[in-house]
């Protein structure tokens, strides 16, 4: 079963949590975050018109786990199936960009990879962009065309479930009695309404737009003043790099417990003043400037080089986050202005 | 199951010799054969206190155990100079790239090593001599900041010097006591007529103010970016290229280095800080 139509989300996702843990959106104020499902207590689920506040790697690269113990090593718990629904396209291209680091050839990280098997992905459209969505001026659409289990589409009326995975039609094909046929004409306003998301997307970002590739310009913008000017409005929170569903920092450190040792792995933050700085005090990015401009390089070229993939989605998550006023987009704009000025006096004085 | 990347394997500390007022070395004897390739760097865990990367300094030719050399500097290494005989350890690795040393086969090995630099040279410098018919010759141009600095003191001042196809040079920045070497920062004792620039490496290991001296010396003499080899100092935690701590660039130090060509990381800015 390749797409079925439902009228409502309650007796898919029940269908779904009768399987595995199930985490669906949940509107917390002004955010939404993730939260587990309880068949019982939920009349109704929401459905989140953008991604939520909590970036997928949490469900895949916790802030907090154990790595090792020693001497005598320990079997890892079992990581049992889990399910999220309400992931977005930026989501699932960002489990695309975890999943190079993490299920690298050379170096699996073991944790990561079970996490990574146990879940089951249940992504929906964007039904219009959110303040800070940008994911357009990273080549990004409002709705998944691959990377997910499962895919739902709000339509009138219900929604429309497309299977990506052998895993998303196996589920589909035993619950086939909720489901119905998706008629012709609710393809058609899936698409309309796809296409509507993008337009909307386009005519809010257009001040954001770039001239060229992000890698031309942040390279060729590499000695640029930029990053020391809005360094001065950055006030260190750190909070970009923990809400970015892409950035994958941590360190390890070591604790004694009563009959064993442990090895814990831990977020980091490359924002962080210390982060870089060696057992004898040297620091190559002691100025907050150098930090701000090594993230960009590493997010929009250095990871490209090595994976072939941008490490930014365009989420938006670090704009809203973030407690000073650092607006990834104003940064990409100010480096492309400067490299099309500079092209522009080139391109004159070779006349 | 995959193998887990975080799990040390359990060793024990069977000496500690102290080879200068605040830099030991400590011989380890990890539970299995441990291999390694010159100039790659281990996780070294002192449990439940904390990780530190090291480049072993003895011979990748002996697995049963390792020498790792320790300059006191801050934490972890505080507390590992605090250790005795019998001290448990975890030992992660062998980490990252080392010398290429089949590429140097017949050309002159010019090594210019200070401080605890002399560490990872070490490795280097025993490989080396183990097949030293395969190399034109090694020149090795030392310093220290005061005679009782220098490591290795033993063989350094005996058995090395007079080795078949090295030549070696000492100086201190300071004398004292029966010092009547030469005394003078270290890039002070190179000579462009040391080696046949044309067909020689040079490989640089020290503090990273006298890397960047020895570095522009050796430019100036003429040597090409690709024939500077450089152990960079980063502090490497995870040692598989994820954790990003040591990243230079678009390198990480733990996978791609630590031992780089200046061509290799010529063009970012800041690498001696």
């Amino acid at each position: 079963m390749e797409r079925v139509f439902i009228s409502r989300l309650k007796p898919f996702l029940d269908a779904v949590a009768g399987k595995m843990d199930l985490y669906i959106p949940h509107q917390v104020g002004d955010h939404v975050v993730c939260k587990r499902y309880d068949p019982e207590a939920s009349a109704e689920v929401e459905f989140n018109e953008i991604r939520m506040c909590t970036p997928v790697k949490e469900f895949l690269f916790p802030l907090r786990e154990l790595a090792a113990v020693f001497p005598e090593p320990v079997e890892p718990e079992e990581v049992k199936p889990f399910a999220v629904f309400g992931l977005k396209a930026c989501d699932l291209r960002s489990i695309e960009i975890l999943d190079k680091v993490f299920t690298d050839e050379d170096f699996k990280d073991p944790s990561y990879v079970a996490r990574r098997e146990a879940m089951f992905t249940i992504s929906s459209d964007c039904s219009a962009p959110g303040e800070s969505c940008f994911c357009n001026i990273l080549e990004g659409k409002p709705y998944p065309e691959s990377g997910f289990d499962l895919n739902v589409s709000a339509v009138p009326d219900g929604f429309i479930i497309q299977a990506g995975s052998s895993k998303g039609r196996n589920l589909l094909f035993t619950h086939a009695a909720l489901f119905g046929d998706v008629p012709d004409a609710l393809l058609a306003e899936r698409k309309r309404l796809r296409t509507e998301a993008q337009r909307q997307l386009a005519e809010k970002n257009a001040e954001f737009r770039l001239d060229a590739p992000v890698r031309e310009i942040v390279e060729g913008r590499y000695d640029s003043d930029v990053f020391d000017e809005v360094a001065r409005t950055c006030v260190e929170c750190q909070a970009c790099t923990r809400v970015c569903p892409t950035c994958h920092c941590f360190y390890l450190y070591d604790t004694k417990r009563k009959d064993y040792f442990a090895k814990t792995k831990m977020w980091d933050s490359c924002m962080r003043a210390g982060y870089a700085e060696v057992a004898g005090g040297a620091n190559p990015r002691r100025v907050l400037g150098d930090r701000l401009r090594h993230r960009l390089m590493h997010k929009f070229a250095y990871f490209l080089d090595r994976y072939g993939i941008d490490m930014c989605v365009g989420c938006g998550r670090c704009v809203d986050a973030e407690a000073g006023d650092v607006d990834i987009r104003v940064v990409l704009k100010k480096l492309n202005d400067e490299l099309a000025d500079r092209n522009s006096k080139v391109a004159k004085a070779a006349q | 199951m995959t193998a887990n990347i975080y799990q040390p394997i359990n060793g024990e500390v069977v000496e500690i010799i102290e080879e200068s007022p605040t830099i030991k070395s400590f011989v380890i004897r990890p539970e299995a054969q441990f291999k390694f390739d010159t100039g790659q760097f281990v996780e070294l865990t002192l449990p439940g206190e904390g990780e530190a990367p090291f480049t072993p300094s003895s011979s990748p030719a002996v697995t049963e155990q390792m020498e790792i050399t320790i300059m006191k500097a801050g934490r972890v290494t505080g507390l590992l100079h605090e250790c005795r005989k019998g001290q448990p350890v975890g030992i992660r690795g062998p980490y990252g790239k080392g010398y290429p040393i089949d590429e140097f086969a017949g050309k002159e090995i010019y090594i210019v090593g200070g401080g605890v630099g002399l560490a990872p040279i070490r490795s280097l410098f025993l490989t080396l001599v183990d097949r030293i018919d395969d190399f034109k010759s090694v020149v090795c141009r030392f310093g220290a900041r005061t005679p009782a600095d220098f490591i290795y003191k033993e063989t350094l001042f005996g058995q090395w010097q007079k080795l078949k196809g090295v030549q070696m040079k000492l100086t201190v920045d300071r004398a004292n006591g029966d010092w009547d070497g030469h005394v003078g920062v270290v890039t002070t004792i190179l000579d462009r007529k040391d080696v046949d620039i044309d067909n020689a490496v040079a490989v640089v290991c020290g503090p990273p103010i006298m890397m960047k001296f020895a570095t522009v010396t050796l430019l100036e003499f003429g040597f090409d970016p690709k024939s500077i080899y450089l152990s960079m100092e980063k502090n490497m935690s995870c040692g598989v290229g994820k954790c990003g701590h040591c990243m230079l660039g678009r390198y990480y130090v733990c996978k791609d280095g630590p031992v780089f060509t200046y061509e290799q990381i010529s063009k970012y800015p800041k690498i001696w800080d």
